[in-house]
């Protein structure tokens, strides 16, 4: 079943398009990592898929409804620029949230649920005294709230400690083993790449790629980037003589980068560099993260 | 949607003002009942012109008629504002309808101020030994239509401290322009006269209509709500 389903979505502030014609559909069960830079549009897309921001024009269905009130018992949503009820205790605030979702847990229950987000015992204090981090891991808290189907966490690990952050992407991972479907955006690429079935990079309000990161980097490496250190090093000229497929792309210390067709060509390269009469100590074909392929987008 | 009127309905006790206010009224009742037991024979008096109810619930109504909008203002004028503001709204309407939202919220705000008058009514009632339920509709009715002109201030203004000054400024202004468009006989004075509360409240079954036009002004303020970029 299709968790969410979105076509032609359209956000604009005045003449300003925040959105632009957005199409994307999530798989129920699926992680979907979503990737722009600031004011891509990402929160701008979370906001409006979860009723904060009404729509300009698109269709939105979630979880097989088309009007989103009927589906926001099922919907856990942690909004990154929201607001906590500074005068709450870290249970109490859990408690409200809890009952606007209908959920029935104990005082226990809460704790247990404080536990699993890395807040433990010292959450239980005023909220205007908690830290950023504490903060961000009670927002997660309360989006997991109601057993929600579809859960949506807008920057979830952003100021977080890496053992925090690891926690958070755990917690994220078993969600998904429970049958959840999880939507979230981050600005920690690495963290996408490793927990997310797919991706979406949000350009300017476009989708500009989606896909698996690996079918990202696929279609990403129709040419492969080689790194070589040799001695002396390979110049421009060097590479013009072999008589290798290769192009020069640039040089940097002792290693030079070529780009080449396919990974094939590499002990063709080695044979041209050591019969040049070059001593070769290195040749390593460069995978492209995803952090590349945004860089690039 | 009960949550949120719970909520709404027990953080309003907490600020001083509501305190404030609550002692204010309490005690002007207990005061005003004290004197009137003390003193049999004013009721006896306006009993002989059919007036006892009205004297003993004067106090009650002089409140609420006269200083209702400035308390009310002064407490809830940033009822919705105050979310949006503070972006904590953002928690709510993922969860909930905002129709919802509001209609928890209104609840709340009513039950609190209907609350706080009954008691002052309660205290009246109990020492002066005299129930009137008309007089306690009328109340409710014109109490209705102060909350809902709040929730639409709070709604159409998103800044808390201009909601503070209009609510002061409106707390004052409209109990003098209301009595006195009552008394005036000018076409404009007409006008203000039927857009606020205080002619129905002596027209018998039309003490209905600031209820109603306190629900109107409720949704209106959900419809401009569910069109607001928050």
């Amino acid at each position: 079943m299709t968790a969410v389903h979105i076509e032609e979505l359209t956000k604009a502030f005045g003449a300003k398009k925040a959105l632009d014609g957005i199409s994307l559909t999530v798989e129920e069960g699926e992680i979907f990592g979503f990737v722009g830079h600031n004011g891509a549009g990402k929160s701008t897309f979370i906001h409006t898929i979860t009723g904060v921001l009404p729509t300009s024009s698109g269709k939105i269905t979630v979880l097989g409804e088309e009007n989103l009130d009927n589906v926001k018992g099922c919907m856990g949503i942690m909004p990154d620029t929201a607001n906590l009820y500074e005068y709450m205790k870290g249970v109490q605030f859990l408690k409200f949230m809890g009952e606007l979702k209908n959920d029935k847990r104990t005082k226990k229950d809460y704790y247990s649920l404080m536990e699993a987000v890395g807040l433990g015992v010292e959450g239980d204090k005023k909220i205007k005294d908690y830290s950023f981090g504490m903060r961000k891991k009670i927002s997660i808290a309360q989006a997991l709230l109601g057993n929600p189907e579809l859960i949506i966490l807008d920057e979830p690990t952003s100021g977080l400690d890496p053992e925090s952050s690891i926690k958070i992407r755990q917690l994220v991972k078993q969600l998904q083993q429970e049958g959840k479907t999880v939507f979230l955006t981050s600005h920690n690429l690495d963290e996408i790449e490793k927990i997310s079935d797919r991706v979406g990079i949000l350009k300017e309000g476009r989708m500009e790629k989606l896909g698996t990161p690996e079918e990202l980097k696929n279609v990403e490496q129709e040419k492969l980037t080689v790194v070589i250190r040799t001695e002396p090093v390979l110049e421009k000229e060097d590479v013009l003589q072999m008589e290798a497929d290769a192009v020069f792309l640039q040089k940097e210390g002792p290693n030079t980068w070529l780009e080449v067709e396919t990974e094939t060509l590499i002990p063709a390269i080695s044979k041209a560099i050591i019969d040049s009469g070059k001593q070769l100590y290195e040749i390593t074909p460069k995978k492209e993260s995803l952090e590349d392929i945004f860089m690039n987008t | 949607m009960i949550a949120l009127a719970k909520r709404e309905f027990f953080d309003s006790f907490k600020s001083i003002k509501s305190l404030l206010i609550i002692l204010f009224t309490t005690v002007v009742s207990w005061q005003t009942a004290q004197y009137l037991s003390s003193n049999p024979l004013l009721i006896q008096e306006a009993a002989v012109q059919g007036k006892e109810s009205e004297f003993v619930t004067a106090v009650t109504a002089f409140m609420v008629i006269a200083l209702g909008f400035l308390f009310v203002f002064s407490v809830s004028h940033d009822i919705i504002n105050k979310e949006i503001e503070s972006k904590t709204i953002r928690l709510l309407v993922t969860k909930k309808p905002r129709s919802h939202i509001m209609l928890g919220k209104f609840l709340g705000t009513l039950l609190f101020w209907v609350a706080i008058f009954t008691i002052s009514y309660l205290v009246t009632a109990i020492i002066a030994q005299v129930w009137v339920t008309i007089e306690y509709l009328k109340m409710v009715s014109f109490l209705t239509y102060i909350v809902g002109m709040v929730f639409l201030v709070s709604t159409l203004v998103e800044r808390t401290k201009l909601t503070m000054f209009i609510g002061v400024f409106a707390g004052v202004l409209l109990p003098i322009l209301g009595i006195a468009s009552v008394m005036v006989d000018k076409w404009w004075m007409t006008v203000i006269e039927y857009l606020l509360p205080y002619t129905y409240t002596e027209k018998g079954f039309l003490m209905i209509i600031p209820f109603l036009m306190g629900l109107s002004f409720f949704f209106v303020a959900t419809k401009i709500m569910n069109r607001k970029d928050l």
